[in-house]
Order: C-alpha cells, then sequence, then structure tokens
C-alpha cells in the first residue's frame, strides 16, 4: 500500500478496466479486510472466508465492466458481491456446519489492530457500538444482513409483524448511525 | 408520492441491507432513479452501512493476495484459469478472457421455495382476475339481450293496449249512436215496461225512462231530461232490488243523448229504479247522499 498513493473512485474504475495490477493490488489493500470481516461474519470460519474472499476479488475484477454508479459507490458494489457470495456458500451443500461452530468462532471476529491500520474506528469503538445497540436491533442486522434472511423469515422467526421488520430495521439503522457519529 | 413518508417507511434501509424481495428491490431502485431525495437517503445509508461493516474488518491470511495476483497474472491462460474456484473457471472451449461468466452478484437468492410460493400466488390471482372479467363480460351480454327483449315487449304491450282502448272506444260511440239493435224497437216492443223516474230537490224537472223487459232481463235507459255531469262525475242508474240497491251501469246524459236508449245491466227482478251521481266510470256502491231520482216500477 503506498503510503501517499490514494486514488479516486473513478480512477479505481478506470484503473481495473484497463486491467491494472496495481490499481488490483491497491483495491485488494484497502478493501480486503472489510470484505473479509463480512464474509468470516456471514460464513463463520476462516478458511471459508478465505474462499469467498477470493472468489469476491475475481469476481470484482472480472465483471468490473458491470458494475453500475448509479447503484451505489464501488464499495457498496464490492460490499453486496462479497454479501451475496458468502451466502451463496453458506447456503451450499459444502457448508452445512453446525451453528455452534459459528458461536465459537464469533470470537475471532475480535478487532485486529494492528492489520486494518487504514480504519478510523478502534477495538473499543466496536465493542461499544455492538454494546449499544440494543439487542432485538443488533439480531434484526444480523439477521438481515449478514445471514441474509427476508423480510418474510425475520417476521416469522422473531414472532413479529411484517410491517413491524421493517420499521425495526430503520430504527436499528438510525441508532447505529448515531453510535457511529460518536466514534 | 409522499418522498418524506416513503423515506421515513423503513424501506430504503432495508433495500440497503438487503432484506427486501427481488420485486420490491427493483420498485425501490426505479424510485431511486426518480427521486432524488430518496437516493440521497439511500446514499447516506449505504455510507452507513459502509461505516457499519468496517467495524468488522478483519485483515485475511496474506495468502490469499498471493494467489489472488497470480490468478490475475495468469488471467489468460490455461494455468490461471485452472487456479480459480471451480465455478469462476472459463470453459476450456471458450477464448479466455472474451466472453465474462454472468454473475450473480447483485441479487440477493431468493429461497427458491419463497418464490415459487409468490409466483403461484400471483398466477392464480390473475387466473382469478381473467375469469371474473370473462364472467362479467357474459353477464353483460346477457343482461343487454334480456333488457332488449323486455324493451320490445314492453312496447308491443303498449300497442295492444292502445289498440284494445281505441276499439273500446270506438264501441262506446257505435253504441250511443245505434243503441237499439235493428230488429227490437224497446220503445214500441209491449215486453218492455217503462218507468219515468222523476227528479226531486236539485232534478226537480228532470226525468229518465227506464225500460225493462223481465222475459228477456234486457234493460234500456233513456235521458230524456237530464242534464250532463259535473266533471269527473256521471250518472249511475241502479235497480232496488228488496230495499238493496243493485248497480246497473252508468249512463251518457245531456242533449246529445236524450234521444239514445243506452242498453243497461240485464236484470232478472227488481221493484224500482234509482239513478245517483257518481264519479266517472262509476261506483260498486251507491252514495246515498248522491240520490237524484228514483221511482217504483208500476206493477
Amino acid at each position: 500500500m503506498g503510503a501517499t498513493l490514494t486514488y479516486t473512485e473513478v480512477e479505481l474504475i478506470q484503473g481495473l478496466l484497463a486491467r491494472e495490477e496495481k490499481i488490483f493490488t491497491y483495491l485488494y489493500d484497502h478493501y480486503s479486510p472489510a470484505l473479509y470481516g463480512v464474509a468470516l461474519k456471514v460464513v463463520g470460519e476462516e478458511a471459508a472466508a478465505g474462499d469467498v474472499l477470493q472468489e469476491v476479488f475475481v469476481k470484482i475484477w472480472r465483471n468490473i465492466d458491470r458494475y453500475d454508479p448509479s447503484k451505489g459507490r464501488l464499495f457498496t458494489w464490492m460490499l453486496n458481491i462479497t454479501r451475496n457470495t458468502a451466502i451463496d456458500s453458506l447456503r451450499s451443500k459444502n457448508h452445512k456446519l453446525d451453528q455452534r461452530i459459528q458461536d465459537v468462532n464469533s470470537a475471532s471476529l475480535v478487532y485486529e489492530p494492528q492489520l486494518a491500520v487504514h480504519l478510523s474506528v478502534d477495538h473499543l469503538g466496536l465493542s461499544k457500538v455492538i454494546e449499544q445497540l440494543q439487542k432485538d436491533q443488533r439480531i434484526i442486522i444480523d439477521m438481515a444482513y449478514f445471514k441474509g434472511h427476508t423480510q418474510e423469515e425475520i417476521a416469522k422467526s422473531l414472532e413479529i409483524p411484517l410491517g413491524t421488520v421493517k420499521t425495526r430495521m430503520r430504527n436499528a439503522i438510525i441508532q447505529l448511525r448515531t453510535l457511529l457519529k460518536q466514534l | 408520492m409522499d418522498v418524506q413518508r416513503y423515506i421515513s417507511s423503513g424501506i430504503l434501509e432495508s433495500y440497503v441491507f438487503g432484506m427486501l424481495p427481488e420485486a420490491e428491490r427493483s420498485e425501490v431502485e426505479a424510485i431511486v432513479g426518480q427521486y432524488p431525495d430518496v437516493k440521497a437517503a439511500v446514499n447516506s445509508l449505504q455510507l452507513d452501512k459502509e461505516r457499519f461493516v468496517q467495524l468488522y474488518a478483519v485483515s485475511p491470511p496474506s495468502a490469499i493476495k498471493d494467489k489472488l495476483t497470480e490468478i490475475i497474472r495468469q488471467e489468460n491462460t490455461l494455468e490461471g484459469n485452472e487456479k480459480l474456484p471451480e465455478d469462476l473457471r472459463i470453459p476450456s472451449h471458450q477464448p479466455p478472457g472474451e466472453k465474462k461468466k454472468p454473475v450473480k452478484e447483485a441479487v440477493i437468492k431468493q429461497l427458491p421455495v419463497a418464490r415459487k410460493k409468490d409466483d403461484r400466488k400471483w398466477k392464480i390471482m390473475t387466473a382469478a382476475i381473467v375469469i371474473l372479467l370473462i364472467g362479467s363480460v357474459l353477464l353483460n351480454f346477457f343482461f343487454f339481450q334480456k333488457s332488449t327483449d323486455y324493451k320490445s315487449r314492453y312496447k308491443s304491450l303498449i300497442a295492444t293496449k292502445e289498440k284494445l282502448e281505441a276499439e273500446k272506444q270506438r264501441e262506446a260511440l257505435t253504441s250511443v249512436h245505434s243503441p237499439a239493435a235493428p230488429v227490437i224497437d224497446p220503445l214500441s216492443d209491449p215486453a218492455f215496461k217503462w218507468t219515468t223516474i222523476q227528479g226531486a230537490g236539485l232534478f226537480r224537472g228532470k226525468t229518465v225512462a227506464v225500460g225493462w223487459n223481465a222475459g228477456t232481463q234486457a234493460v234500456y235507459l233513456q235521458a230524456r231530461l237530464m242534464p250532463a255531469p259535473p266533471a269527473g262525475k256521471q250518472f249511475q242508474l241502479w235497480a232496488i232490488i228488496n230495499k238493496k240497491l243493485v248497480d246497473e251501469g252508468v249512463f251518457e246524459t245531456g242533449a246529445e243523448a236524450a234521444q239514445v236508449l243506452q242498453q243497461m245491466k240485464p236484470l232478472a227482478a227488481a221493484q224500482g229504479f234509482a239513478v245517483t251521481l257518481e264519479k266517472a266510470g262509476g261506483n260498486s256502491q251507491p252514495s246515498m247522499d248522491q240520490v237524484c231520482m228514483s221511482a217504483k216500477i208500476a206493477m
């Protein structure tokens, strides 16, 4: 990672389209911790998360011409690819892992500051945010985002009306936003 | 659309965090393209999400980076292709790099069961709507036919009624102008017993003659000196049978009718006659306060 070298999103996209290896390396250095974190949270174990991450970057490299800026930033696009790849992987029969393994592995989600210096959030930040997010709001974000459950599934599993899922999701995000601002 | 209400409904949060089924997702995307405020809200939510997932950031094992670098360097070679996860490999018969494998990226897979169920629901609803529509068209046609039928029947009924009325009128006139059958002349026929009924009170000086043939039971009336009745009224003849008045029918009066023999209802036996003023067309029961005149039949 070049200390002073930064690229705008447009430069990144053009670089990828031009098949520039240094842009790919830059992209990997900057985004792989976040994407790996999502993959790990979804699939729950490191080996599978590593496979997902590798697949994600190959997809980004190969499908950059499919990226549609009107639907969101490049990072959002990469996050979507990561989440969907990870959820697909989780659902595939190769990953019928016992739920308990995931719970054990959630210990690996403890932040590793020396490996992600570019992030502004520190270790205390994560625990602070997660702690302060109310339990039912945390659950709804987890189920929706990291486990890929639909509203129907969430409504059913939390035994709340379908309409409440959206409102509760909104409240969770509003609270999350406030907490993130305090960091 | 109420943009603020839409933004605060929670649908955008659900969209950004990938909770929406495919149909709702494309709906949101259409609205995002239309309303800048919604787009801004979505952007800000995406930033929230980006910050949120950073909380979980973990540096991946360095071996992955090496492997990826190798893959993209050898991307256009067979070896590079072999290093890819199976479902990302370019099929060997295809020139590498030319056509990319379509990626499922933005599509969050719905569980197939849920989608099927949804599909089915829509299919059933569509079928129901189509059936209802066809039924409604058929009913419309049916009722239209019926109403046309009723209309024509109604018209023909009216026509028949008018015809009947016209005939009745003509008959009535005929009976007035040629009252007696040519063979019978009640005035000169001795079988007829004539009774002259004299008016009293208001009708003093007025007379009506009634001829009755006890054999044939025929009754004729001649309103010799009777005024035309007030508007809406008509004179009615009654036979007095055992002190009861029995309807003999209404009759015409006035100058035009003075010389005319009017046939009344047949009568088997009677002790006298009376005349009352009734509403036009006559009454089934006599109005006793309207008796104008009465007379006994001379035995």
